[in-house]
């Protein structure tokens, strides 16, 4: 966990000393809220009905929308992003020739990433609160614990990544295809419902579709876990048979470089 | 009585004079790569595989506080063999042992006793400070939180930075950030270090500053096995305790720099000459005292250098230069040539596989 911290903290204080660029950053993320309350007030009226299973308005689901697949961005890109950033500068041989464990390694490489959405996801919130988005805070913790499900259940999709980068330096359309997937079947802009029935036969298949239901539903509604229980245990089972599958791909990539000796090459 | 090269053609190195704890122990080590095949070729013969033989048998025992040397050209197996150490390439056949631990089997292990230099600057994080840097990799080394702080002090004065220990390490001379790369290697007090051409991107001064700074340092007082890849004679030369020669992923010779000088170029004689021109390097050639006599050189003064090979050791030497001197060859000066680097690694690949190389 302490190797983990200190990547983490090292990437930290990286980052920390491009100042405007970190400025610039938070900058951003407030001029991104004002045209999305500007849009979801002039659609109000029109999604309203579509969406009242989930939200009472329009802008808090799309910015519980937007948060959720920020996550989901982080999870899918931020590990093979990372990877790939310390393999091209040569400090990853640096990294592995240390008695880390991989999963400390990865845990780190991510971490700052991770951390930085958590607070953009603040930001965007306290923002937003600013503009009268309506959270229900007595179920912010729940809502919290349903976003981590979230992040668990896409981190195999980046694990994948980072197998494929290890294997063979590059991923491939594999996280664009998970990440737009989610963008547009998750419900990330509009509710599943209104999705095409041969299209949402497939959406069954994406995990944000089950996690953001719930997460709405607690954060807009202010509705109980319970009434969220159906949905976050099929998330749940998609984490578990997702880690299972990716630990193999990252193990079978790992014991493939290093057969190769292409484990350390740029 | 047996020379080096019957020795060296044993497939296991002798012990060091001095020395006889093993501390990397590699015993028939091979390794190949799949060549990567051009598209055309792949869609003819798809299942097809080409591969490239990167360490053949590979036998070698480097000993406690010993500085040894791997010297050969591109391509010969040198960064193969210090990756397999670094537990970063797994071997195909083969034991490799550092320090009592497996590669394969204890990798974490070798992780904790062996530690690469990884010589590419670039694998520094630039942005932040020496000390910065060396905190990182001092807690990615399991040190205890609270000896992590006096371990990096005790390191920057170690290389030399602690005068410089809060500047970013992007601001760096290419010296400095040498030093501070050996210096991140040896934050967890390793017993072996690995040592992948250090000095390649250095001037020639900064370069005689790391090799003194590692010889004195890390070798004699730290106390540190260090194995070393290297091109470059001064390291081989000055630092190396024993030398092997690799070519295709194999070694040909190990021993001591000057017993391999010996028994490699021990034929080859400079002559100072004022008359070049004079019959009696022909008349020895045609008798077989010498061999053909190459210039080599000519200084302001007129006095031309002359190489030539003197086969049968110093008595024959002696005896061919008394010929000259008799024979009124004007003789300035008169010595056993020194091989470059270069010169000694072809020549043990000439006698001993008939000058294929890389």
């Amino acid at each position: 966990m302490s190797r983990a911290l200190a990547i983490v903290r090292a990437n930290w204080l990286t980052a920390l000393s491009y100042r405007l660029e970190t400025m610039f950053q938070f900058l951003g993320l407030f001029v991104m809220v004002v045209p999305l309350y500007f849009v979801s007030h002039a659609l109000q009226p029109m999604m309203a009905s579509t969406i009242k299973a989930e939200a009472p308005e329009y802008f808090g689901f799309l910015i519980v929308g937007w948060i959720a697949l920020s996550f989901v961005n982080t999870a899918v890109t931020g590990l093979h992003g990372a990877l790939s950033g310390e393999i091209s500068t040569g400090s990853f041989e640096a990294l592995l020739s240390t008695p880390t464990s991989l999963p400390a390694l990865l845990a780190g490489l991510i971490g700052h990433a991770l951390t930085m959405n958590v607070i953009r996801a603040v930001a965007i919130v306290s923002f937003a609160t600013l503009f009268g988005l309506h959270i229900v805070w007595s179920s912010a913790i729940t809502g919290v614990g349903i976003l981590f499900l979230i992040l668990l259940a896409y981190l195999p999709f980046g694990i994948v990544a980072a197998a494929l980068v290890l294997g063979f330096r590059t991923t491939g359309p594999f996280p664009t295809l998970i990440f737009t997937g989610s963008a547009l079947l998750g419900g990330v802009y509009y509710p599943t419902q209104v999705i095409p029935s041969w299209l949402a036969q497939l959406s069954v298949l994406v995990p944000l579709r089950y996690g953001l239901k719930s997460l709405r539903r607690t954060w807009l509604d202010g509705a109980p876990l319970s009434a969220s229980f159906a949905d976050l245990g099929v998330l749940i089972g998609m984490i578990l048979v997702g880690f299972a599958l990716s630990i193999l791909a990252f193990t079978l990539a790992l014991r493939y470089s290093k057969r190769a000796g292409t484990l350390a090459q740029y | 009585m047996p020379t080096t090269i019957d020795r060296i053609a044993h497939p296991v190195s002798g012990p060091a004079p001095g020395r006889t704890r093993v501390a990397v122990s590699v015993k028939h080590l091979s390794k190949r790569f799949r060549v990567r095949r051009p598209f055309i070729e792949t869609l003819r013969h798809p299942f097809e595989q080409k591969y490239m033989q990167a360490l053949n048998d590979v036998n070698v025992d480097v000993h406690e506080g010993e500085f040894f040397g791997f010297l050969g050209a591109n391509g010969a197996g040198k960064t193969t063999l210090f990756k397999t150490l670094a537990t970063l390439v797994s071997p195909d056949q083969g034991t490799v042992v550092v320090d009592g631990f497996d590669v394969t089997t204890h990798a974490a292990d070798v992780r904790r006793v062996l530690t690469p230099v990884i010589a590419d600057e670039r694998s520094l994080r630039w942005r932040l400070s020496a000390r910065e840097n060396l905190r990182l990799y001092a807690v990615l080394y399991g040190l205890p939180a609270r000896k992590v702080a006096a371990r990096v002090d005790e390191v920057l004065e170690i290389v030399g930075l602690d005068p410089a220990d809060d500047k970013l390490a992007g601001r760096f001379s290419s010296g400095m950030r040498q030093r501070l790369l050996i210096g991140r290697a040896l934050i967890p007090q390793p017993r072996i270090l690995l040592l992948d051409e250090p000095t390649r991107s250095l001037d020639p001064v900064s370069a005689r500053t790391l090799r003194a700074f590692l010889r004195d340092e890390v070798c004699k007082r730290l106390g540190c096995t260090i194995l070393l890849a290297t091109h470059t004679s001064e390291e081989a030369f000055e630092l190396c305790d024993r030398v092997a020669i690799l070519n295709h992923g194999q070694p040909l010779a190990i021993g001591p720099t000057d017993k391999l000088q010996l028994e490699f170029g021990e034929d080859h004689y400079l002559l100072w000459t004022r008359t070049a021109d004079h019959p009696a390097f022909d008349m020895l050639a045609r008798r077989g005292v010498t061999g053909e006599a190459v210039i080599r050189g000519i200084d302001d003064e007129g006095w031309v250098r002359m190489e030539m090979a003197i086969p049968g050791g110093p008595d024959t030497a002696a005896a061919a230069l008394q010929q000259f001197v008799q024979q009124g060859v004007s003789v300035a000066r008169f010595e056993r040539l020194e091989l470059s680097l270069g010169e000694l690694i072809q020549r043990v690949i000439t006698r001993k596989v008939g000058g294929r190389s890389e």
